[in-house]
This record gives structure tokens, C-alpha cells and sequence, in this order.
């Protein structure tokens, strides 16, 4: 069945109007059935349940039995089986069905052989052309996120990602998010080398703080906020790994980023940069946005 | 076995004392004129070296700089050679990788045009018109691939800087540059020390194939293992040893073993410290402030004594042979031009944009210097090349800023 591209086109990042889950039958699918059930009741957004594999008749019965447990309405949410490849299938299924959100569970970190080969929750978000809810910690116990924490890189994408955070934080009534810019600046310590005075090296360093600073809070003025407010928070390091270690370190409950700009390749994760670091040690559950603009 | 006398000691002291502290003042002096630092440094050495002082009192110019077959040249010399190995560190630890990944279409092609078709242009020139240039008959290949590496090489230090005075680093202009010029300075060095391991071994397949397997091997090794291990290092010697003595400490160190390991294992010293450069700037624990101690404390006392030596060694005026001078330098600016640009327009880049790529990877500093002195040390060429080489280095490092302006300011 081909499916029409132009239905996926510059539609917004958000509201999520379907949500779909990839169903792995691992000891955890109860916690990632509940948060998803709980985040699609919560934004009024219809449910689609993806397996890829065999569908036998013990996975069918597990399914039914949690579905009931959860109170999940069978003719309101639609499961499909398939089978092939894993990655691929999940990736056309959401095209298909204009997928808003696609939930999976994700191991906190990979041995070095998952990671270099990819792991399916990883490979689909590299590659997703929606938005990818990354849990790694789903409980049946479900809770609203407290702390948010969101990408506030120099990129056009993440005006997409804010008003997504805020869209969020609005369902779940969170009235503070924090917008993260990583500074990393060894060009400028390279410019520097002896070419500069001290005075002038600190002027300058100075201004291209205000300067990214100056584009973050811009961008944060466009966003939609209503009654959530906005911190702003800079910091040093490189990109990726420093909002990683910042999410961790304040036990953030969701990181929000932007997705990939290219196509992410082993070299990505061997020479590892930007969301690659995320990826190689989720922080807490993360969210990839996906801006399709 | 020759001692290393009380007359040594203060020959090389003052040596070291008088470069060091007029290659500043003169330097400082330049700063005022906006030229690069480096050229301060250069007209020190040849103000202090044979070219000028040599011939106005010989007599004294031999009493204050140690000459060749005293213990203190060889001192000195052995200075000279540790702050070769400390630049191409530091040059290691200037490449980031990530820029490089993180760019698309434009950059792939802006990397690979403006690293081969300089490199195929120059090497063309030295097989098909080898009457231009100066080279023992044995090694015609070698040179070949010297001058094509020479054509292709860029300075990332010198082009940062102009992309920050142009406040243009961020744009897609100033990242595809700076793409380019990670790719070509991370494959040209990887062929220099290729060239510098085939010196004497002509023909030898086996010798061929056994350095290309080094060169390979090691490179892996460092940037898959031996980066993950200085990863994990970092952040306990940034904590624990002293500050910044601990760091510098570390660093200096494994840059010291890896270059002498790439010596032992028939390659030049100066790919294990490139590559430990590489693998040490990449580390995500490294400290801004680390890096910025490291690169102050080789490019203030290391660098000036390296670049005044180089007048110290070459007589300039001596070897300066304008023909070649201009066929270098036209050379150099038509094929890092044309191989940028091209693969800029190819890419997708405005015209205009596509030139001012061009401009701006035409810049080659410091490294194009080093690479000349590297291969004027072990005989591959002579010093009017060398001459020719250093001249135009400082020319294009000179143009690059002001024409790559004048194409970004009128770029849509």
C-alpha cells in the first residue's frame, strides 16, 4: 500500500493526534501499554498498537488480559501485527497511519555491541519521521512529569520543540520548563591562540554568550506560553552530552530535543556528537521531536 | 662522547631568550598591521638568522647562535623538533569530527573536490612538467605526492579565526568551510606521513602497503579505543591531580608516547602526536579552560622558537627565486580555489558563496610551514621550495580574510 506523502508534510510537531506504541512482549509492556494509555487519554489522542513478529495465540491472550487490566477499549484502539523486519515495518507503519507520537521502551544504556549495531528503539529514532517518546523506565504506576527539560539549540527546529514542551506541559499542568543552550566554544579558544589580549578575549567571548543567549530568548518569545513559564539556562559543553548530564544531573523526568538534522550513520556513534550522546546514555525518558517543517 | 659544556648552556639560553622575547615584540608590533603572528615570527628568524645578521657580523651571529656541530645546535635542534611535534598535537586537537559529520551534501562535496582536485593539480604539475621544480630523479613519486599534498592541505587555526573576525563561523558558508578544512587537513597529514615513511624505500611495494596498513591501524586504534580511554581518564585527572599541572601533564605525556610509538613503527613522530591530538581534543570531559591552557603553552613558547629556528636554518633572501614563488603561489590559489568552489556550486551553494568557500579554505598558515620544514628535514625538497612554500603560505593566509569578505557581503 503506498501512502501519500504530502499528508505527513509540514504538519505541525504538535497536537498528538495519534499515538502509536511498539509492542516488544518484554517484561516491560505493561509499564510502556500504561504510559501510553495514560498519555493518549490524557491528550485525547487515538491509540494504534504495533507488533512485529509472529502473532501467536499466547501474545494475542497477553495483550487482551492487559488491555483489560489498563481498561483499554479494544474498538478504540487498533492493533497491528506484522512481520519483517522491525525497524522498517514500525517506520512504514507510522507513515501509514500519520503517526503523531510513537512510543518504545529503551534500556537506559547498551552494551558497546547493541550500540555500535543499533538497537531497533535507537535505529527508529534515528530515523522516524515523527515524534519518539523513548521510556526507560515505564511503570503501570504512571505519573505526570515534573521536570521538563528542553533543547534550546540554534536550530529552526526548535521553536517546534519549545511549543511542543509547552503543549505538554499544558496537558500535564506543568508550570515550569527549563530551555537548555549548550555552549561549546573551542573554535573561539582556537581563534583566541595568541592573537588576542586578555581583555579582547573576554569581550569577545562575552559577546557571543549574549549574542546565543540573545537568539535563544527570541525564540522563547515567539513560543506559545500561556501560564507555563520559561527558564532559560546556558551551558558549557558539548552539545548533546552537556543537556544529557544536565537532565541527569537535576533528575529531569523528560528531555525534549530535536530530531536529527541528517541521516545518522555508524560513524555518528563512533565519532559521537549531538543526539548520539543521548542516545549512548538516556538521561531519563526522552522525548525526540520531530518538526516535519 | 661530546659534553654539553658551560659555553653551551649560555649560548643556548641566549639563544632561546632572544627569540623568544623579539618574535613577541615584533609579532606584537604586526598585531597592530593585522598580520598573523606567525609572520612576526618568520621575519625575526630571518632578521636573526643568515639571510641578515649572518652577513652584516658573522663573527658575532656565530658567538650568540649555536652553530652546526656544537652540542648546543643539537639542543636546540631537539627543541625544535619536540615543538613540531607539540603543533601538530594541538593541530590534532583543533579537529573536531563532529563538525565534519554533522554537515550534509554541501560539505561532502566542498571536502572532497577541495582535497582532490588541489592534489591531483599539483601532482600533475610535478609529473607532466617536471622541469618547474627541483628533485633527486629517485623521487619523482614522492615529490609528486609531497607538492599535491602541499596544493591540498588548508589551516584550520588561521581559518576559525577569519571566520570569527567575519562573524560568519555559524553561518552554512563558515560550517561547510570549516567541514573542508577538518577533511583536508585530517587526510593530508595522514598523506604526509605516508610520503615521509615511503623517503628511501622506492618501489618497495611491501613497504608501501606496510605503511599504508600502520597509518591505518593506529589511526583506528586511537580514535576508536584509545579516544574511549582518554575519555574515561579525563575527568579523573581534571578532579583529583593538580590543576592545571596534571592535564597538561597527561596530555604532553601521551602525546610524547604516541609520537615516539609512530617513530618506532617506521612512521614520522608527527602522525602519533596529530592523532593523539584528535583523540584527546575530542573528549567530551576535556575543559575549555584545559584546552585553552594547552594551546597557549605550546603556540606562546613553542611555536615562535619553531618558526624563528626555520630563519635561523634557511638563508631567505638567498633562496628566494621569484618564478617559483609565483608558480607556487598560482598554483596553490588556482587549485584550492577551483577544487572548493566546484564542489561548493556542486553542493548547492550560491556562485558567489561557492567563491567565497573557495577564499576561505585557500588559507594555509602555519600547517603549509610546517609540512615545507618536515619535508625540507628529510631532503624530499630543496630550500628555494621550502622558501616559496612558506611565502605563499603567508600570502594566502593574507588574502584569504579580505576576498572571502568581499564574496560573503554580496552573497544572498
Amino acid at each position: 500500500m503506498e501512502f501519500d506523502l504530502n499528508r505527513l508534510k509540514k504538519r505541525p510537531s504538535w497536537p498528538f493526534e495519534t499515538i502509536a506504541v511498539a509492542l516488544a512482549f518484554s517484561p516491560r509492556l505493561e509499564g510502556v501499554l500504561a504510559e501510553a494509555k495514560h498519555l493518549s487519554s490524557s491528550l485525547g489522542a487515538s491509540l494504534l498498537l504495533i507488533h512485529v513478529g509472529a502473532k501467536t495465540p499466547t501474545k494475542e491472550e497477553r495483550l487482551d488480559k492487559l488491555m483489560t487490566k489498563l481498561g483499554l477499549d479494544p474498538n478504540h484502539v487498533r492493533v497491528i501485527w506484522m512481520e519483517g523486519d522491525p525497524v522498517n515495518a514500525i517506520l512504514r507503519l507510522c507513515k501509514l497511519n500519520v503517526v503523531d507520537l510513537l512510543i518504545i521502551g529503551a534500556l537506559q544504556k547498551e552494551n558497546i555491541f547493541q550500540h555500535y549495531l543499533g538497537s531497533v528503539a535507537r535505529m527508529i529514532s534515528r530515523k522516524a519521521k515523527c515524534s519518539v517518546l523513548l521510556l526507560t523506565d515505564p511503570t503501570a504506576d504512571t505519573k505526570k512529569p515534573k521536570k521538563i527539560v528542553v533543547n534550546g539549540a540554534d536550530n529552526p527546529k526548535t521553536i517546534h520543540t519549545i511549543n511542543t514542551a509547552l503543549y505538554l506541559s499544558k496537558h500535564f499542568d506543568v508550570r515550569e520548563i527549563t530551555v537548555v543552550k549548550e555552549l561549546h566554544l573551542p573554535e573561539l579558544t582556537m581563534s583566541m591562540g595568541d592573537e588576542r589580549s586578555a581583555p579582547e578575549a573576554r569581550q569577545m567571548k562575552r559577546e557571543i554568550l549574549e549574542e546565543e543567549e540573545g537568539h535563544l530568548k527570541d525564540v522563547v518569545d515567539q513560543c506559545k506560553k500561556d501560564n507555563v513559564n520559561i527558564e532559560l539556562k546556558s551551558i558549557k559543553g558539548k552539545p548533546g552530552y552537556a543537556i544529557s548530564k544536565y537532565a541527569r544531573d537535576k533528575k529531569a523526568d523528560l528531555l525534549i530535543i530535536n530530531s536529527p538534522d541528517t541521516n545518522l550513520t555508524l560513524l555518528d556513534r563512533i565519532f559521537t556528537h549531538d543526539i548520539e550522546y543521548v542516545l549512548a546514555d538516556l538521561p531519563c525518558n526522552v522525548l525526540i521531536v520531530h518538526s516535519r517543517v | 662522547m661530546p659534553k654539553f659544556t658551560h659555553n653551551d648552556l649560555f649560548s643556548l639560553l641566549l639563544a632561546i631568550g632572544i627569540m623568544l622575547i623579539l618574535a613577541r615584540l615584533i609579532s606584537e608590533l604586526g598585531k597592530r598591521f593585522r598580520l598573523p603572528i606567525v609572520m612576526g615570527e618568520l621575519l625575526v628568524g630571518i632578521l636573526l638568522g643568515p639571510s641578515v645578521f649572518g652577513s652584516l657580523d658573522h663573527n658575532l651571529y656565530i658567538t650568540v647562535f649555536p652553530q652546526a656541530g656544537t652540542t648546543a645546535k643539537v639542543a636546540l635542534d631537539g627543541i625544535t623538533s619536540l615543538a613540531v611535534i607539540m603543533l601538530l598535537f594541538v593541530a590534532g586537537m583543533e579537529v573536531q569530527l563532529q563538525i565534519m559529520l554533522k554537515q550534509g551534501k554541501t560539505a561532502i562535496y566542498t571536502s572532497f573536490t577541495s582535497m582532490i582536485i588541489p592534489f591531483a593539480l599539483g601532482f600533475c604539475a610535478v609529473w607532466f612538467v617536471p622541469q618547474w621544480f627541483s628533485y633527486e630523479p629517485d623521487h619523482k613519486l614522492v615529490y609528486a605526492l609531497f607538492f599535491g599534498t602541499a596544493m591540498a592541505i588548508s589551516a584550520i587555526p588561521v581559518i576559525v579565526k577569519i571566520l570569527m573576525d567575519l562573524n560568519i563561523y555559524k553561518t552554512r558558508v563558515g560550517q561547510i568551510v570549516m567541514a573542508a578544512a577538518i577533511f583536508d587537513d585530517l587526510t593530508g597529514w595522514l598523506l604526509f606521513s605516508l610520503i615521509l615513511s615511503l623517503m628511501g624505500k622506492q618501489g618497495e611495494i611491501t613497504s608501501v602497503w606496510y605503511s599504508v596498513g600502520m597509518i591505518l591501524g593506529f589511526g583506528l586504534f586511537m580514535l576508536l579505543i584509545g579516544r574511549r580511554i582518554i575519555d574515561r581518564a579525563l575527568p579523573w585527572v581534571q578532579t583529583k591531580l593538580s590543576w592545571p599541572g596534571g592535564v597538561l601533564s597527561l596530555a604532553l605525556g601521551l602525546c610524547f608516547l604516541s609520537a615516539s610509538f609512530t617513530e618506532s613503527i617506521g612512521l614520522h613522530a608527527i602522525l602519533g602526536a596529530f592523532i593523539m591530538g584528535i583523540a584527546f581534543g575530542d573528549s567530551v570531559h576535556l575543559n575549555e579552560r584545559a584546552r585553552e591552557i594547552i594551546l597557549q603553552f605550546v603556540t606562546n613558547i613553542f611555536a615562535p622558537l619553531f618558526f624563528v629556528s626555520l630563519g635561523l636554518k634557511v638563508n631567505f633572501i638567498q633562496n628566494f627565486d621569484i618564478t617559483l614563488v609565483g608558480l607556487v603561489l598560482f598554483l596553490a590559489v588556482v587549485c584550492k580555489l577551483a577544487g572548493a568552489s566546484l564542489g561548493a556550486y556542486m553542493g548547492g551553494l550560491s556562485r558567489r558563496e561557492a567563491i567565497a568557500v573557495g577564499f576561505g579554505l585557500n588559507a594555509r598558515g602555519a600547517m603549509e610551514i610546517i609540512l615545507g620544514t618536515l619535508a625540507l628535514e628529510a631532503g624530499l625538497i630543496d630550500e628555494k621550495m621550502f622558501v616559496a612554500l612558506v611565502i605563499m603560505a603567508l600570502i594566502t593566509s593574507l588574502i584569504s580574510g579580505p576576498l572571502m569578505k568581499r564574496f560573503t557581503d554580496a552573497a544572498p
